[in-house]
């Protein structure tokens, strides 16, 4: 038999060790001897083909991939050193945020680079399709060369192969079948056994070397189930602000929400306790579903795969309406509540009287310019009404500018033409519940995915794939063993097998490796150890 | 109410116990490798002179320990002490968490207090897993005192149950967290195991100035965490230290000497400190003058203790030559199988508890499985550090130290993940942070 040398022994790309003579590793599958074919062709392969042969050879190597994991790494810390677009919590655009928070230069850098939203940037999606391909090439090249070494083991090895397993022992031999006993006991012991010539093989947990390539394919799953996010209709985000008792339709579809009453409550020391949208969800003008959305209780409706789910994202309060009286000449002729988000044009207080709204700025302000009075923002911050009284002849009673009061210690503005005016008695607030609406079609793939990752995880990690090779020479047997996960495990296993069978071992931790590595002088301190 | 008070001093009486038990358990370790070290040596010329060029000096010292008798000498023993004090002081872990998820009302891991004192629990009960399939006693000893440094970081935060706000309401605060927890616990382990194998592994001959300073930052870094730790401990808890600034841009306060103020101070507004004015000097716009501030102390308290703890455990001679001397011995292989199996075990519990049951929880409070928010970032960084550390090792070349080295800095990746991202980095898991 030809003698093999130490480095053919293991393969190139995994190290897996590897079989006299063989090809291809019975591991992962990549051919080990020059000129072995990797797909046969005939004539000379075209520039195109040689091409994507070299880029299959690129995708199917561990260490592009493990390049590439460093690399997507990197990227990413990258992008958690810098505020990302979306998450910042600010209400300017990029453009005004960026430079002001870290300077203009290095601002505009930031965004130029695609640093500011660093996980959807052309580069970070590039490393991630890149590892993507990896993934999917590395587990073709390797999934079926794999399966078939695992089918087909070779039983009869050489003794050199046995003599460099990490695990040895010698068993003397007894009369007549000497591998007999040793087949019996690791039959017993659940392993899988074949027999040829003077060898004998064994191996359970196989299952175990499948594991990675389950990992990948779930991977893979999860990958296609983010990607398809971008599918039209695949994931909806909407954001609803909706006032106690009102009614919102949710754009696009036929559903819409009704908040009957948001609920706030707080810990004694002022921490927030619950958040609750006592919600009515109504479909083609049908209540269909009554449900208190909380911060972990979304309200869900639809199918189990795609459903549309209202989540409690935020709250609001605001001025809601102002309570008057209107007194004439010190006489309250009745009472009225003025909305302050959007009054009505006039309020009739009784059939004598009523206010008409001639203008409402909600954050009165004059314009600096032409002096003109206009809204300052958005917010109901500083109320402001211009109102007209008449009677039911619609004759003018009086006039009135009225600032309305927001806060209980600051006295309501007025200016009054006439007898009659409004008096202010009160202020209501009105509560927005903040929902967030949410579809998307690709959770239940993304969810099959890690399903089969963890599957796959499961596999890799505990169920352990042992192999052991015996060859029967003359008055005794040489045993071999070796594992992908726990070599430790293997020693602890076979070592009271082959103690039974009157042997020892020979090769292993703590007794000195088969390949002829120095020995190690301090032991793990176990029973086992000592013998 | 009296129940519950109780239950909570239980907590804190056991964490101590817990606390106490893994500093005795460090030392035995440590004590019991010197003392088997020490006897190898003396052993050592008389072991050359009976065999010529062969045994190993350790048999030599089984050799006169069966002469002596049945008797074992201390340095023999002390790994058992330090095994029952570390399953002790897990078991105390174990009754302080219990009583404090009774007592308070919620399980607890709901602040940085619980939450890290929570890690060094798993990393101790990860240690126990380990050592019960490999016996490998000369673990403990990075293992333990990694144990004890966290769970003394713990001290550093707010002790006060805080009732859980409507986000952390949710069963999946149980999940998540403690598997995520307990897989960080196996990489702890798989820390001790590669850096033990790094220093086993390390030529002193062929070593680059730049990997020799890389190691030796290692346990500079652990210096720092421990001189901060018993500093911040004792000016904020016993001595009730506090510098309050009020400025424009709202309230700072500090629990150290402010040397560099919040942006906007001026210096020597907070009075001094032996002649030098506080602050110093305010902060720049884009630093936080309060981290800044923590990051300078932690500097300049940790590189004293460090120089100290060289000078007591190795006479001065760095922890890379020290340490590296006691693991000559020691089987490099199976310190790379111990380091690869605690990932091997701690990397699939974490990507259940860190990435899978993240992302169910996300979807349920927020409405989304990934956000890209800091937390899950960094989260989803570790995790591709040591995917990098299981491909690395199947590659020719990078095995070994290569590897070793991803598993040490993948340790640090978790730890900058729990603490850094709280402390450095808002986001939306920012309720969960304390302060520095």
């Amino acid at each position: 038999m030809a003698q093999v040398q130490p480095a053919q022994d293991r393969c190139p790309d995994c190290r897996a060790v590897l079989p006299p003579a063989a090809r291809y590793c019975p591991s992962c599958g990549v051919p080990v001897r020059p000129g072995t074919p990797v797909r046969r062709r005939q004539g000379e392969p075209s520039a195109w083909v040689q091409f994507l042969d070299a880029a299959w050879d690129f995708f199917a190597s561990t260490k592009v991939a493990t390049v590439l994991i460093i690399l997507i790494a990197l990227a990413a810390i990258g992008g958690s050193l810098v505020e990302q677009e979306g998450l910042y919590q600010d209400w300017r655009p990029p453009e005004l945020y960026y430079p002001e928070r870290y300077g203009a230069t290095l601002g505009r850098l930031l965004m130029a680079t695609g640093l500011t939203h660093a996980y959807t940037s052309w580069w970070f999606l590039t490393l991630i399709y890149l590892l993507v391909i990896s993934l999917i090439v590395c587990s073709l090249q390797r999934l079926i060369p794999l399966h078939r070494a695992l089918q087909k083991p070779t039983v009869e090895k050489h003794e050199g192969f046995l003599r460099r397993q990490p695990v040895q022992g010698e068993i003397p031999a007894v009369e007549g079948d000497p591998l007999a006993p040793l087949e019996a006991a690791l039959k017993h012991r659940g392993f899988r056994t074949w027999r040829q010539g003077r060898g004998l093989h064994a191996d359970r947990g196989r299952l175990g070397r499948y594991g990675p390539y389950v990992i990948h394919i779930g991977l893979i799953i999860a990958a296609f189930a983010a990607t398809a996010k971008v599918l039209p209709g695949w994931d909806i985000t909407e954001d609803l602000w909706v006032a106690d008792g009102q009614t919102v339709t949710i754009p696009g579809t036929h559903l819409a929400i009704r908040n009957n009453r948001f609920v706030l409550e707080t810990y004694p020391n002022g921490m927030p306790r619950l958040f609750q949208t006592q919600a009515t969800l109504i479909d083609s003008g049908q209540e269909v579903l009554h449900h208190n959305i909380e911060v972990n209780q979304p309200l869900r409706y639809g199918p189990w795969w795609g459903p549309w789910e209202i989540y409690q994202a935020s709250f609001r309060e605001e001025p809601g309406a102002a309570q008057m009286e209107l007194v004439w000449d010190g006489r309250v002729l009745g009472e009225l509540e003025l909305d302050l988000k959007s009054p009505q044009p006039e309020y009739s207080v009784n059939s004598d009287v009523t206010v008409v709204v001639e203008r409402y700025f909600h954050d009165f302000g004059l314009d600096p310019e032409t002096g003109d009075p206009v809204n300052k923002s958005r917010e109901i911050a500083n109320p402001v009404f211009l109102l007209r009284f008449v009677d039911n002849e619609g004759k003018e009673l009086g006039r009135q500018a009225l600032n309305v009061s927001l806060h209980e210690d600051v006295a309501p503005g007025s200016v009054v033409e006439g007898e009659i005016a409004l008096r202010q008695t009160g202020i209501t607030s009105r509560w927005y519940t903040g929902l967030r609406i949410h579809k998307d079609l690709t959770v239940p793939y993304m969810y099959a995915g890690l399903a089969v990752v963890m599957l796959g995880m499961y596999i890799t990690f505990f169920v352990f794939h042992r192999q052991i090779w015996a060859l029967a020479l003359g008055d005794r047997v040489l045993v071999g063993g070796r594992t992908n996960k726990n070599r430790w495990g293997l020693q602890q296993e076979l070592r009271p097998v082959i103690r039974q069978l009157g042997g020892f071992l020979t090769a292993g931790f703590g007794l000195g490796s088969g390949a002829g590595a120095p020995g190690l002088s301090q032991q793990p301190r176990s029973p086992q150890g000592r013998d | 109410m009296i129940i519950q008070e109780t239950l909570l001093s239980v907590s804190f009486w056991s964490l101590g116990v817990a606390f106490f038990s893994y500093v005795a358990a460090s030392i035995f370790y440590v004590a019991g490798i010197i003392g088997l070290r020490r006897a190898a040596a003396t052993a050592a010329p008389a072991a050359a002179t009976a065999a010529a060029g062969g045994a190993a000096p350790l048999e030599a010292v089984a050799a006169e320990e069966g002469a002596e008798g049945a008797s074992r000498p201390f340095y023999r023993q002390a790994p058992d002490w330090a095994f029952a004090l570390i399953t002790l002081g897990t078991a105390a872990h174990a009754v302080g968490i219990l009583t404090r998820w009774q007592g308070g009302g919620h399980w607890p891991t709901a602040n940085m207090y619980e939450f890290i004192g929570f890690m060094a629990f798993t990393s101790m009960l990860a240690f126990q897993v380990i050592y019960r399939m490999y016996r490998f006693p000369v673990l403990g000893a990075l293992a333990a005192p990694v144990a004890v440094i966290i769970l003394a970081y713990s001290y550093v935060f707010p002790r006060e149950v805080q009732p859980l706000i409507p986000a952390l309401q949710s069963y999946w605060l149980y999940l998540h967290v403690s598997t995520a927890a307990l897989g960080e616990g196996f990489f702890a382990v798989a820390f001790a195991g590669a850096l033990l194998y790094l220093l086993r592994t390390r030529d002193p001959e062929r070593e680059s100035r730049l990997a020799g300073l890389a190691l030796e930052s290692v346990f500079w870094f652990a210096s720092m965490l421990l001189a901060y730790t018993a500093l911040a401990y004792l000016l904020r808890y016993v001595l009730n230290q506090e510098w309050i600034f009020v400025l424009d841009g709202g309230v700072a306060r500090y629990h150290m000497p402010p040397l560099i103020g919040p942006q906007g101070s001026t210096p020597g507004m907070s009075g001094s400190l032996l002649g030098l004015p506080l602050p110093v000097a305010a902060a720049p716009a884009w630093l936080a003058g309060k981290n800044a501030n923590t990051f300078v102390f932690a500097i300049l308290m940790g590189t004293p203790v460090y120089y100290f703890l060289r000078a007591l455990l190795f006479r001065g001679r760095s922890f890379r030559e020290g340490l590296g001397n006691l693991a000559r011995n020691l089987d490099a292989d199976l310190l790379d199988e111990i380091s690869y199996r605690g990932v091997a075990i701690g990397y699939p519990i974490f990507t259940l508890g860190g990435l899978v049951f993240a992302m169910f929880w996300a979807k349920e409070a927020w409405g989304r499985y990934w956000f890209w928010d800091p937390k899950e970032t960094w989260a989803f960084i570790a995790w591709m550090v040591y995917s990098a550390y299981l491909h690395l090792r199947l590659n020719r070349g990078w095995e070994g130290r290569p590897s070793a080295w991803t598993a040490v800095v993948g340790f640090g990746v978790i730890l900058f993940t729990l603490v850094g991202v709280n402390l450095l980095i808002v986001g939306l898991h920012s309720y969960a942070g304390g302060d520095l």
